[in-house]
């Protein structure tokens, strides 16, 4: 069969053993395959989506409520960023688990922490975008966090919301940034990230001498079994989308309320845990980027992996980044519970 | 290798198909939309998709004009039924007066100028069934919280910014948070549930909204009144002006409070006509008190205020037997109408059991209100049209009859002296 443009876009071969689920889990195409849904998806919903404070929350009804299917594009939308979340932290788990950002790679590893970030702020933009009475917690107080940062706090405020109050100016510049800002950056790391994966030798193995397995699959089954995991994983967020719907809540009326305390995002939950600490800068601003700082770090402070242990899991030589990893998404997720068992509302 | 991944393939597709057909499905569970574009708002709303079997609220609002979420507010475009009501005023009654403002008032509507007699929530809120200042004033006199019976605190704050005849600019919200003694407590407790500000006490006898809806949503006529107190009541989507005395009951005919232990005690009689209905067994009736609807003597303003802080009922109620009936010396106060925005024809017009014509002569009271539902007639008598039944009742002045009353002695004990019927 002679070869398509899909077929192009990979290796000629790759390596049987480090190319089977249980070795990559498939986060990393699964990840590329919901960022594609969530821009389908989220170019269908700009057809309907009315950018201003006034008519945002009522764009988003009649999306939900009156274009056809419209609810169905929403909820995809939804949970592909859901989803996309979930599976950026799996591969960034599988990567430090399988100690596969070592040497060469670290510089992908990097961009593929950016990305991540990337994705958290796509996750932001698009829950504020809503404009509905539950996002006004989080609105207020993640941009209120911003201006707590010495220096560059006042700058990087005006920067996000564009004005002194996080209302008309916030709206216009959440959607710019969530539509093209952010897309624009995301797009072009992207591609180098996936550039840089072939560019580095594809899915990190050990050398020849080193290997038990020499087999290998051509592009083609990768292929088969990309299109697999898409079928599956598009089924999946068929199925949720349809009995799931995504959160929605009444218009803002006026200008955000923050005294209707709602929740953070599912994924800021341990956030607003320790901003109940007190310190805002500490624990708001402080913390998160000294977890961002130490797992982007790993590949540079931390021991290397030995090469004869590349294309396994739990090698021995990269522990100490294995153990940070799991301190911090332990700790992540406690916060997160700690937060789910002691709120009293909602 | 290929193969297998092949057939995984077809079957995921088949999964991929089954998910899709659910979307389908899903789809096609959705309600059909019903739109209304109400001209007053121009802004398109789907409550009807729910609710097109309501029956419209008044012929004053038709729903052509005004829609629903001008008054109840909501989600506007949602057909969720939890997210279409989340934002609604006041849950099921808009005219609670924490949101009656937002949702009746307006300066076309019902918070207009006191001229033209449309500033209805803001003589509602400073008036006695809002501040309860009457009760409130002699429950802390009577136990010793204050000096004397100036009238000090209400149900909630109030200001009377139109710095009142009645000298009273001002009442502070009360609260027994200050307040050590023991009845005091209870009465703030037990008995601060007459007012508009406040819900009904529970059981169907007591039914009845807050706010203004408490007097203009009655129960449906057909549904239970005193001698059905066990049944469920029924309030339909209605707002009216023609409010059955039963309506009045479920404040004002329920019982007494027991100022000794400051509780309310509920009425435990079963009336079996309107007669009996009425649970003072020593008061005395005319003829009138029992066969009239509350609202055919007692004016508006007696009900909503006149925008003044009044210190309580027995200072602000006028209407006595002379407003209709006059003395043996003088005739009732009357009116003729020439004035086509004469109050008395938009008042006529809400509630059309009469039709009133320039010329007609009304009755009016001391303070000029227009007894509208009445009129002069050829041969001297008058004629009072129930506002709630459309019954047509006559009646004639004192002068003339041979009555030997006092005229200036109005209170009520000094007629029914002669004029009581016999329970």
């Amino acid at each position: 069969m002679r070869p398509s443009f899909f077929h192009h876009l990979h290796p000629p071969t790759i390596p049987a053993q480090q190319s089977r689920w249980r070795y990559t889990l498939g986060a990393g195409g699964i990840a590329l395959f919901l960022a594609l849904v969530l821009g389908f998806t989220g170019i269908l919903e700009m057809f309907y989506y009315a950018p201003n404070p006034q008519d945002a929350p009522l764009s988003v009804q009649t999306i939900a409520f009156h274009v056809p299917f419209g609810w169905l594009i929403r909820n995809l939308h939804y949970w592909a960023a859901q989803l996309l979340v979930i599976f950026s932290a799996i591969h960034l788990i599988r990567v430090v688990f399988t100690g596969a950002y070592a040497r060469s790679r670290r510089f992908n590893y990097l961009l593929g922490m950016v990305l991540f970030v990337l994705v958290i702020l796509f996750d932001f933009t698009g829950y504020i975008l809503r404009w509905d009475i539950d996002i006004c917690w989080p609105l207020l107080t993640g941009t209120n966090l911003i201006k707590t940062i010495p220096w560059v706090g006042g700058f990087l405020y005006m920067l996000a919301i564009g004005g002194d109050q996080a209302c008309t100016t916030a709206m216009l510049r959440f959607y710019t940034w969530h539509i093209f800002g952010l897309s624009l950056v995301f797009i072009i790391i992207l591609i180098w990230h996936i550039f840089r994966v072939r560019r580095d030798g594809g899915i990190a193995v050990a050398p020849p001498p080193y290997r038990r397995n020499t087999t290998r699959i051509d592009r083609s089954e990768l292929l088969r079994r990309e299109v697999l995991a898409m079928l599956i994983v598009g089924a999946f967020l068929i199925l949720l989308a349809s009995f799931f719907p995504a959160p929605i809540a009444p218009a803002i009326t006026g200008k955000p309320d923050p005294a209707a305390e709602t929740e953070a995002p599912w994924f800021f939950l341990w956030v607003q845990q320790m901003l109940k600490w007190g310190s805002p800068l500490l624990w708001g601003v402080g913390v998160p980027l000294l977890f961002l700082v130490l797992i982007s770090g790993i590949p540079y402070f931390l021991p290397q992996t030995d090469p004869s242990e590349l294309g396994r899991w739990f090698p021995k030589s990269n522990r100490a980044a294995q153990i940070l990893l799991a301190a911090i998404g332990t700790l992540i997720v406690i916060l997160s519970l700690i937060f789910l068992l002691t709120r009293t509302k909602i | 290798m290929a193969s297998s991944t092949l057939s995984k393939i077809m079957f995921a597709s088949g999964f991929v198909m089954i998910a899709l057909a659910v979307g389908w499905w899903k789809e096609g569970q959705r309600p059909t939309p019903i739109a209304l574009t109400p001209t007053l708002t121009g802004k398109t709303e789907y409550c009807l998709t729910c609710h097109s079997d309501l029956p419209e609220i008044s012929p004053s609002h038709p729903i052509k004009t005004f829609g629903c979420v001008i008054c109840h507010g909501g989600e506007r475009l949602a057909l969720d039924a939890h997210l279409a009501h989340a934002s609604m005023r006041g849950g099921n009654n808009p005219s609670d007066l924490s949101v009656v403002e937002q949702s009746c008032g307006g300066e076309a509507c019902h918070s207009g100028s006191p001229a033209d007699q449309r500033d209805h929530i803001q003589r509602v809120k400073t008036s006695l069934q809002a501040t309860y200042t009457g009760a409130i004033t002699s429950v802390l006199f009577t136990f010793g919280a204050q000096p004397d019976l100036t009238p000090r605190y209400a149900t909630r704050t109030v200001e009377d910014e139109n710095k009142t005849k009645t000298g009273i600019s001002a009442l502070l919200a009360f609260s027994d948070a200050n307040q050590s003694n023991p009845s005091i407590q209870k009465f703030a407790e037990n008995c601060l549930n007459c007012h508009l500000w406040s819900n009904a006490l529970p059981g169907p006898a007591y039914a009845r909204f807050s706010g203004c809806a408490a007097c203009h949503t009655p129960l449906s006529h057909n549904q239970p009144t005193l001698s059905d107190a066990k049944s469920t009541p029924v309030f339909v989507h209605q707002l009216t002006t023609a409010i059955p005395y039963t309506q009045c009951n479920a404040c004002h005919n329920r019982g007494n409070y027991n100022l000794r232990d400051m509780t309310f005690q509920e009425r435990t009689d079963q009336p079996s006509d309107r007669l009996h209905n009425y649970y003072q067994p020593i008061a005395q009736f005319t003829r009138c008190e029992y066969t009239l609807d509350c609202i055919d003597c007692h004016t508006r303003i007696e009900a909503m205020g006149d925008g003044d802080i009044h210190p309580n009922q027995k200072e602000f109620q006028y209407v006595r037997c002379q407003t209709c009936h006059g003395t043996p010396t003088t005739l009732p106060l009357t009116k003729t109408l020439s004035d086509p925005k004469d109050i008395a024809f938009r008042l006529a017009l809400l509630n059309p059991v009469v039709k009133l014509n320039i010329g007609d002569t009304i009755l009016v009271t001391e303070k000029g209100e227009p007894l509208w539902n009445t009129r002069v007639l050829p041969d001297g008598t008058y004629e009072l049209i129930g506002k709630a039944t459309g019954i047509h009742f006559n009646f004639k002045p004192v002068m003339g009859s041979g009555c030997t009353q006092n005229g200036q002695d109005q209170s009520s004990t000094y007629c029914h002296q002669c004029h009581s019927v016999k329970r």
